[in-house]
C-alpha cells in the first residue's frame, strides 16, 4: 500500500467508517443519558428555571475569578487550546471545503499563515497542559488512561496537520493521509471518552442553571 | 553502428565542438541537473554504447506515443532518437504483421540482456489476459518474454507505471502495472497521462549519457522530475498562502489567476514536472491555463473522487453511512435505556423497607 | 510555434511570483565569487518557475550591455552581455527557433564564445592549407604542420 492508497482510503471508506462510529456512539450516549430520566418533581418550583438554564450555558464559559486564581495555568492553556483548536478546525480553507461538501454551509477562511500561527500556539498550549498534568501530583493521581488518550487524539490532528503543511518528516501525500487518519481516530474515540463533554457540557450546564433559578414552591 | 556512443553519433552528424557544448548544456538542463554538471554529461557521452530499444504498447490509447512524437525540441530529441535504435514500436514502425513481430524477435535475440524495454499501457490479467493480445500473444506473455532479456524497463505513462485508466474501478480486465508482473529488473516509471515528452526524453538521455538508471522515489519515478509536488512549484502557490481562491471557473478570482484548490486542484499530492517544464515547448500547463491539476502522474488518480472537488473533501458520499449510524445508534440507545430502566425498576422492587424494629435487632 | 501564433489568445498577466528576486540574489552571489575568486558560474532559468513579469523584472534590472553575439551550431545560440558586466544572458535555440535552454552565465566570457583549443589547431592547419594553395613555394605556406 502506497501513500496515495492510504490517502484514498482515508478520504473514502475510512471517513465513512469514522463518521459512522462517531454518530452511532454519540446518539447512543445521548439516548442513554436522556433515558435515565429524572425522578418526578414532587415539589415543582414557583418560577420556571428554563431561562436561567439557557443563560448559564453561556455565563459559565467565563472563568470564575476565584477559581482562575487557584490554577491559572489550567485555565489559560485550556482556553487557548480550545479556542485555537476551533479556529484551526473552522477557518482553514481545506476544512471549510470539507464542511461545505458535506453540509453545503461555508464561510470565509482565514489566511493560511494566520491559521498556521494559531496551530503552533494550540500545540504549545496542549503540551503545557500535558506537562502540568504529569508534574502536578494531584492531577497525576486523578488522571486515567482515558485522559491521556483524549489528549493524544486531540493533539495528533493538529500536529499532523502542521507537519503536512510544512512538509516535515514525510512527503505531503503521506502526511495528509496520516492527518486525515488522525482525525478519524479522534472521531472514533470521541463518543467513548471524556471528549463527549463537547456536547454533554451544555446539557449539564442547563440543568445546573435551571436548578439555580428555583425559588419557592408553586402553590 | 551498434557500438557507437552518443558522442560518435554527434560527430558523424558533423556537430562542432561548440555544438557539443550546447548539446551538453541543454541535456543537463533537460535532466534538471545543475549547469555545472554539463561537463560530466560531456565526459559520459563518449562512454555509453548506443542501446537497442523495444517499445511495447499494451492496454493504452497511444496518447503517450502522441505526446512523445510532439516533443518540443526536435533537434536535441531527434539526436537522442538517432542515438537509440528503436527496433520495434508497432505504431511508429513501417513494418506490420509478421514482419514487425520478426523484427522484435530478431532484436531481442541480437541484443539479449542489453536492450532497453519501453512499455506503455497496462497489462490485463483476468481470464488469462485475453482482453489484449498482439499477433495472438497475450500482453502478459509478451511482456514476460521481452523483459527477460532487457537491461532495464521504462514504464511510459500512468497505465504502464500504475495501471492507469484500465486499472480504474471496477477494472473489468484485471489490469495491472508492469511492476506488478516484473520483479527482477530495474524499472523506471515515467507516469503522466500522457507523460511530459521532455521528461521521457530526459530519462532516456540520462540512461544514454550515464548508462545507468536515475535516482528513483518510492514509486519508481526519477527524482529529478518527480521530486517535487505541483503545488510546491506552482506559480499560483502564493495565492494559496494568502487565502485567495477561485470559487468558479469564471469568477474574479479565476480571472486574477488565484489558487484553484477549491475547484479540485490535486497539485498538493501530485508529483510531476509540469510546473517547471511545462507543455508544448514551454507554452503553458494545465494550471496556467486555468484548470486544476488532475493528479495524472499518481497511482489511482482516476479513483480519487471528482476532479472538481477539493482535495480535503470525501471521495464518496458519507450521508448514507451517517444516516445508518444515527439510526442504529438511536436504536441501541433506546435498548440500553430500556435495560437501564429495568435495572432501576428491579432495584426499586428489591428495595426493603427498614423499620426501627429492624435497626434495634 | 507558427501554429500557436495563429490562435487568437488574450493573455492576462497577473504579476510575478517573486522568483526573479531569488535569481537576482543568486546572480549577486555568483558575481561576488567571480570578483573575489575568479570562479565562473551559471544559472539555469528553467529551474525556477518564472512568470512573464519575472522575466521583465530580470531584464529590466540587468539591462542591456555592449556585447551581442550569435553562435550557429545545432540551431542558433544568442548571447548578450547584460548591463552588469560579467553577467551574460545565453539562450539556446533549435533550428525552428524554439528555446531549448536558457542560462544566466556569470563569467569573463561565456564558454560557448571561446574558441575550443582543438578548433584553433584545426584552424591553423586549415589556414596553412589555404596559404599553400595561394603560394605553394612559400617556406611557411609549404610547412606541413607544427607539432603543437
Amino acid at each position: 500500500m502506497n501513500a496515495m492508497d492510504l490517502l484514498l482510503w482515508s478520504r473514502g471508506p475510512g471517513l465513512g467508517i469514522a463518521i459512522g462510529i462517531f454518530l452511532f456512539g454519540m446518539v447512543l450516549r445521548l439516548f442513554e443519558i436522556y433515558s435515565l430520566g429524572r425522578k418526578r418533581d414532587l415539589a415543582p418550583a414557583r418560577t420556571g428555571g428554563e431561562g436561567s438554564g439557557w443563560r448559564t450555558m453561556f455565563t459559565r464559559s467565563v472563568p470564575d475569578r476565584a477559581q482562575f486564581k487557584r490554577s491559572p495555568v489550567v485555565f489559560t492553556t485550556g482556553y487557548i487550546f480550545h479556542i485555537g483548536f476551533f479556529i484551526v478546525l473552522l477557518f482553514l480553507l481545506p476544512h471549510i471545503e470539507l464542511i461545505r461538501s458535506i453540509s453545503g454551509l461555508s464561510w470565509p477562511a482565514l489566511p493560511t499563515p494566520v491559521v498556521d500561527l494559531i496551530a503552533v500556539i494550540t500545540l504549545i498550549a496542549l503540551i503545557v497542559t500535558l506537562i502540568y498534568r504529569i508534574m502536578d501530583p494531584v492531577r497525576r493521581l486523578l488522571s486515567t488512561f482515558g485522559d491521556y488518550l483524549a489528549w493524544t487524539v486531540t493533539f495528533l490532528p493538529v500536529l499532523t496537520g502542521y507537519m503536512a503543511y510544512h512538509h516535515l518528516l514525510f512527503d505531503y501525500t503521506l502526511m495528509l493521509a496520516l492527518h486525515i487518519l488522525s482525525v478519524e481516530l479522534l472521531l472514533v474515540v470521541f463518543p467513548f471518552t471524556k471528549l463527549t463533554h463537547m456536547v454533554t457540557l451544555f446539557i449539564s450546564r442547563w440543568y445546573n442553571g435551571e436548578w439555580f433559578a428555583r425559588k419557592g414552591v408553586a402553590s | 553502428m551498434r557500438d557507437e556512443t552518443l558522442l560518435d553519433t554527434l560527430k558523424r552528424r558533423g556537430i562542432s565542438r561548440r555544438g557539443f557544448l550546447k548539446f551538453c548544456a541543454t541535456t543537463a538542463s533537460m535532466l534538471a541537473l545543475p549547469p555545472a554538471m554539463a561537463a560530466e554529461v560531456a565526459a559520459a557521452l563518449g562512454k555509453v554504447r548506443r542501446p537497442a530499444v523495444i517499445w511495447l504498447s499494451f492496454q493504452e490509447c497511444t496518447g503517450c506515443t502522441e505526446s512523445l512524437t510532439r516533443a518540443h525540441s526536435p533537434s536535441i530529441e531527434s539526436l537522442i532518437f538517432d542515438a537509440i535504435s528503436l527496433d520495434y514500436h508497432h505504431t511508429l514502425q513501417a513494418a506490420s504483421g509478421h514482419a514487425a513481430e520478426e523484427a522484435r524477435e530478431h532484436s531481442m535475440k541480437q541484443d539479449w540482456g542489453n536492450y532497453l524495454l519501453l512499455v506503455d499501457g497496462s497489462i490485463p490479467l483476468k481470464d488469462d489476459g485475453v482482453y489484449s493480445t498482439i499477433a495472438g500473444i497475450s500482453n502478459l506473455q509478451m511482456l514476460k518474454d521481452a523483459a527477460a532479456g532487457a537491461a532495464a524497463i521504462v514504464s511510459v505513462g500512468t497505465c504502464a507505471a500504475y495501471g492507469g485508466l484500465p486499472h480504474a474501478n471496477p477494472n473489468p480486465t484485471g489490469a495491472v502495472s508492469v511492476s506488478e508482473i516484473i520483479k527482477d529488473k530495474p524499472i523506471i516509471n515515467v507516469p503522466g497521462c500522457p507523460p511530459i515528452p521532455a521528461v521521457l526524453t530526459g530519462v532516456l538521455a540520462h540512461y544514454l549519457t550515464f548508462g545507468a538508471i536515475p535516482d528513483l522515489d518510492d514509486l519508481g519515478r526519477p527524482k529529478a522530475f518527480f521530486g517535487e509536488s505541483i503545488h510546491d512549484r506552482c506559480y499560483r502557490r502564493p495565492f494559496y498562502d494568502q487565502g485567495k481562491f477561485a470559487k468558479t471557473f469564471d469568477d474574479e478570482g479565476a480571472r486574477n489567476g488565484w489558487c484553484l484548490f477549491e475547484l479540485g486542484c490535486k497539485g498538493p499530492t501530485t508529483h510531476n514536472a509540469c510546473a517547471t517544464t511545462k507543455w508544448n515547448g514551454g507554452t503553458s500547463w494545465p494550471v496556467q491555463s486555468g484548470h486544476g491539476c488532475l493528479g495524472c502522474s499518481e497511482p489511482d488518480f482516476w479513483d480519487g473522487g471528482s476532479f472538481y472537488k477539493a482535495l480535503s473533501t470525501p471521495i464518496s458520499p458519507v450521508t448514507g453511512a451517517a444516516a445508518a449510524a444515527v439510526a442504529i445508534g438511536a436504536a441501541a440507545g433506546v435498548a440500553i435505556g430500556l435495560a437501564n430502566r429495568q435495572t432501576k425498576a428491579a432495584a426499586k422492587a428489591a428495595h426493603q423497607k427498614a423499620t426501627i424494629a429492624d435497626l434495634e435487632k | 510555434m507558427n501554429g500557436l501564433n495563429g490562435i487568437g489568445v488574450k493573455v492576462v498577466h497577473v504579476g510575478g511570483n517573486g522568483n526573479a528576486h531569488a535569481v537576482l540574489r543568486e546572480i549577486e552571489a555568483r558575481l561576488q565569487l567571480l570578483v573575489e575568486k575568479g570562479e565562473e558560474g551559471s544559472i539555469d532559468l528553467s529551474g525556477l518557475p518564472l512568470m512573464p513579469e519575472d522575466y521583465d523584472l530580470l531584464e529590466e534590472t540587468l539591462g542591456e550591455g555592449e556585447v551581442v553575439a550569435e553562435v550557429h551550431s545545432l540551431g542558433p545560440t544568442r548571447i548578450h552581455e547584460t548591463g552588469i558586466p560579467g553577467v551574460w544572458w545565453v539562450t539556446h535555440y533549435n533550428s525552428d527557433d524554439e528555446v531549448l535552454a536558457e542560462f544566466i552565465e556569470v563569467a569573463w566570457c561565456p564558454e560557448i564564445l571561446l574558441t575550443p583549443e582543438d578548433d584553433v589547431k584545426d584552424g591553423l592547419e586549415a589556414l596553412r592549407a589555404r596559404l599553400f594553395e595561394l603560394n605553394p613555394k612559400s617556406p611557411l605556406g609549404g610547412a606541413p604542420s607544427l607539432d603543437l
